[in-house]
């Protein structure tokens, strides 16, 4: 630099061949340059004299070799010195004055210092030696006052804030669009249409929807002052003296912040009273304050901090040195009037007419119509199902009515179960098959499900249908139901009375008796009377003969008239009589000869019979041979008693 | 209608001095007095017509304190000037004017300001003495009496002050 280059283009370089004792270093050189030159006792004038004495004898070497008696002062050793270095000396006494005084070195430093910085830029080691020291200086100075930092940071700290909250809200419209994803209320239809319209995302178009404000008062308050910079306010919108609220509003901030520690260096940002809201935004010089009437939506924070960052930005210089005078802001107006953003109710959104609102309606009341068609269609059909359900239900009740009226029928359950009516029960084998009776109905047998359990019922027309199936009465029988009685009519056989007698005591008890008092018995009355005389008469044989004995004639014509007669009371009495001839013998001799014999009388008297008028048909035949005597005893006039013929009568109902 | 320039403007005083009183008779006036007694401050406007512009002093009525460290010193921040109010019938309320003052000036440096005399009508109770107004000339004080209740002097000291801070 200039102080070293002194030394070497002037004074000194000519001494430099020819060292000598005071120039041992450049250090050393620049020390005695620095050296206060006001005193003249740093001069070595010992050194000083020899030198010239040396300069006297490279000139005239007769001079002798060392200089005598130099004085203290010699003015002219002065005189040469300022001859020799004058303007040097001159030179350097301004610079050590420049250097000595720490102002003027910091003067001389700074002029330089940029250019120095930036050439030892390049280096590394300039940055890490910086480092530590700045660190420092950041840190008082944040200690000192914070402020400062943060307005020197705020352009850059702003708009990286409103990209991360940016991308927050964008998330959250995400999220919100997942979860609306599947509202579809008619109204959510009609915004999903609106989105899809206009291109943005759906959960936008809710949040539209939904927040209906209007910023009315937006004021640019200096920060330092509290005075009002700029206002503007929404048409209609009412309002005190704005220099006077946005002092009151720096004076509430104040107060706050006086208030509650910890807020030294926040403010309000956000106040309600009602519907109303006051969003403040501070920037460095000037806060934005907004009057928001309704619900606004959180993205206005980011257009106001973003005008406020923009108002900032445009003029930082007339921000901070405002003074009250507001005359050089009109410019400002219009950036707060972007703020004056607002939202009206959907209703009020008249703008021409609307088309896709319209279409969209059309397409409604066309989508409706053909629902409500084919709802009618349904409905139609569906009543005419439940039309035949009601009628097929209607059959099933009368045919259950039916069973339920049928003897020996006993419904126990009715019901659906799956698609098919069921009905179960008891029925006798007599009742009437319930499988017929369906048919007739008019019911598919296949959608019906019978279960009968078999048992006799006691009506008195199944007792009847038994009693005839079991006693098979005569056609002179007539049985009947009589109340709770079964009435037998006619006559009949005793034999056939008896056997209804004793069917009609097996009849259970609790159901209809049997009742044979009006039964006759065919062989009682005339009939009867005919019948015993016949059985009373005996034709007699002597031994061992098969024709009858002597004098029985009259007997005989007795028989014959009585069989005659009893042929034609049978036959008047629709009824049928058989006489049965049986012979006997004794019990003298072979049994089997007996039996012939027998036999053959009971032919004889047969034969003499027929000879007398008697229809054959109406006489049988047997010989019983000594086996059914009529005597016992074994005297002859027993054996004379046992050869004969008797006569047995037999009344039948004719068939 | 909107003057271009504003400036802020605090009145200080011991308590019942008149503060609130010569605001209320001689500015615009949109908040109420409660205002005072809750956030400690009301705020009031009072537009000054100077010879080559129209002013509008601001003037933040701080609340009355005879205990000065309870002022709220924030209140004073952005300050162009202040109003001092002393009461001219009790001779404490100048002292506390002058402690105010020392307050004022320590935390936020020299400021214009003017120290009114409040209550100028009760004369016969005044009890000022005139040396000592004297003194606080001297001293570079700007003191003027007023009256809250006839108006006399006010018009005069907010204009002055308001030529002052307009510079």
């Amino acid at each position: 630099m200039s102080a070293r280059e002194l030394p070497n283009q002037r004074g000194v370089g000519c001494l430099a061949d020819r060292p000598i004792a005071l120039s041992t270093s450049a250090a050393d050189t620049l020390e005695w340059l620095v050296r206060p030159f006001s005193s003249d006792s740093a001069i070595d004038r010992k050194a000083l004299a020899g030198l010239l004495a040396e300069l006297a004898r490279n000139v005239e070497p007769q001079i002798g070799a060392t200089p005598s008696g130099v004085r203290p002062i010699d003015s002219r050793l002065e005189q040469l010195r300022t001859l020799l270095v004058g303007r040097e000396i001159e030179v350097l006494s301004r610079l050590s004055e420049v250097i000595e005084d720490p102002e003027q070195l910091a003067v001389a430093v700074g002029r330089v210092l940029p250019t120095a910085i930036a050439q030892a830029s390049n280096d590394a080691q300039l940055g890490e030696v910086l480092a530590p020291a700045l660190e420092k200086a950041t840190q008082s100075s944040i200690r000192s006052d914070p402020r400062k930092l943060l307005n020197i940071l705020y352009p850059l700290i702003v708009p990286a804030i409103r990209k991360s909250i940016g991308e927050t809200i964008d998330e959250t419209f995400q999220s919100l669009n997942e979860s609306l994803k599947h509202s579809l209320t008619l109204r959510g239809l009609r915004w999903r249409w609106e989105a899809w319209r206009t291109g943005t995302s759906f959960a936008e178009v809710v949040l539209k929807h939904t927040l209906v404000y209007q910023v009315e008062h937006v004021f640019l308050i200096h920060a330092h002052t509290g005075l009002l910079i700029s206002h503007v306010a929404a048409e209609d919108a009412a309002g005190q003296d704005p220099q006077l609220v946005s002092s009151m509003l720096v004076a509430i901030q104040d107060f706050v912040r006086d208030s509650f520690s910890g807020a030294e260096h926040q403010g309000l940002d956000t106040v309600r009273l009602g519907e109303l809201w006051l969003w403040s935004e501070p920037g460095p010089f000037a806060t934005l304050v907004a009057v928001i009437r309704g619900n606004p939506p959180e993205g206005l924070h980011e257009t106001l901090r973003g005008v406020l960052s923009r108002i900032h930005d445009e003029r930082p210089h007339a921000l901070e040195s405002f003074d009250g005078d507001s005359s050089g802001f009109a410019d400002v107006e219009a950036n707060l009037r972007e703020c004056l953003l607002g939202q009206r109710a959907p209703e009020s959104a008249k703008r021409g007419f609307p088309w896709f609102v319209a279409l969209v309606g059309l397409l409604l009341l066309a989508l409706a119509g053909l629902g409500g068609w084919q709802w009618w269609q349904n409905e139609r059909a569906w009543e005419h199902e439940r039309q035949l359900q009601e009628a097929k239900q209607r059959m099933w009740d009368g045919y259950v009515e039916r069973l339920r009226t049928q003897p020996g029928i006993m419904v126990t359950e009715v019901g659906r179960r799956d698609d098919k009516f069921v009905v179960a029960g008891l029925r006798d084998p007599l009742a009437v098959d319930p499988q017929l009776l369906l048919r007739q109905t008019g019911i598919a047998p296949a959608s019906v499900v019978s279960h009968w359990e078999p048992y006799q019922g006691l009506d008195p027309e199944f007792v009847l249908k038994r009693l005839q199936a079991s006693l098979d009465p005569p056609p002179t029988v007539t049985l009947m139901v009589e109340g709770d009685h079964i009435v037998a009519q006619g006559s009949a056989a005793s034999t056939w009375i008896e056997r209804a007698r004793t069917a009609g005591r097996m009849l259970p008890a609790g159901g209809p008796s049997l009742d044979l008092s009006r039964l006759h018995d065919i062989n009682e009355g005339a009939i009867g009377k005919l019948s015993e005389a016949i059985r009373s008469h005996d034709i007699h044989f002597n031994f061992n003969e098969s024709l009858p004995a002597p004098g029985q004639d009259a007997i005989l014509d007795q028989l014959a008239k009585e069989l005659t007669d009893l042929a034609s009371l049978a036959s008047s009495l629709d009824v049928t009589a058989r006489v049965m001839l049986t012979g006997h013998s004794d019990d003298a001799g072979n049994g089997t000869f007996n039996l012939s014999l027998s036999l053959a009388r009971a032919e004889a008297v047969r034969a003499l019979l027929k000879k007398r008028g008697v229809d054959p048909d109406l006489l049988a035949v047997r010989g019983a041979g000594q086996l059914e005597p009529l005597e016992t005893a074994s005297s002859e006039a027993a054996r004379s008693a046992n050869r004969r013929v008797s006569f047995k009568v037999g009344i039948e109902e004719q068939r | 209608m909107t003057a271009t320039l504003q400036k802020k403007i605090c009145m200080l005083g011991a308590f019942s001095v008149g503060k609130t009183s010569l605001v209320k008779r001689f500015v615009e006036s949109v908040f109420s007095e409660t205002y005072l007694t809750t956030v400690g401050v009301k705020i009031d406007k009072k537009t000054v017509e100077l010879s080559n512009r129209i002013v509008n002093l601001i003037l933040w009525d701080l609340a009355g304190e005879d205990d000065i460290s309870s002022l709220r010193m924030s209140y004073l921040r952005g300050s162009a000037g202040y109003v001092l109010v002393a009461d001219g019938t009790r001779p404490s309320t100048i002292e506390v004017a002058v402690s105010l003052r020392r307050r004022v000036e320590a935390d936020f440096g020299p400021l214009p300001f003017v120290l009114l005399l409040n209550k100028n009508d009760l004369r016969e109770e005044w009890a000022i003495r005139d040396e000592e107004v004297e003194g606080l000339r001297r001293d570079g004080w700007w003191v003027r009496s007023t009256s809250a209740r006839t108006g006399e002097g006010v018009d005069d000291a907010f204009g002055a002050l308001a030529d002052r801070v307009a510079h």
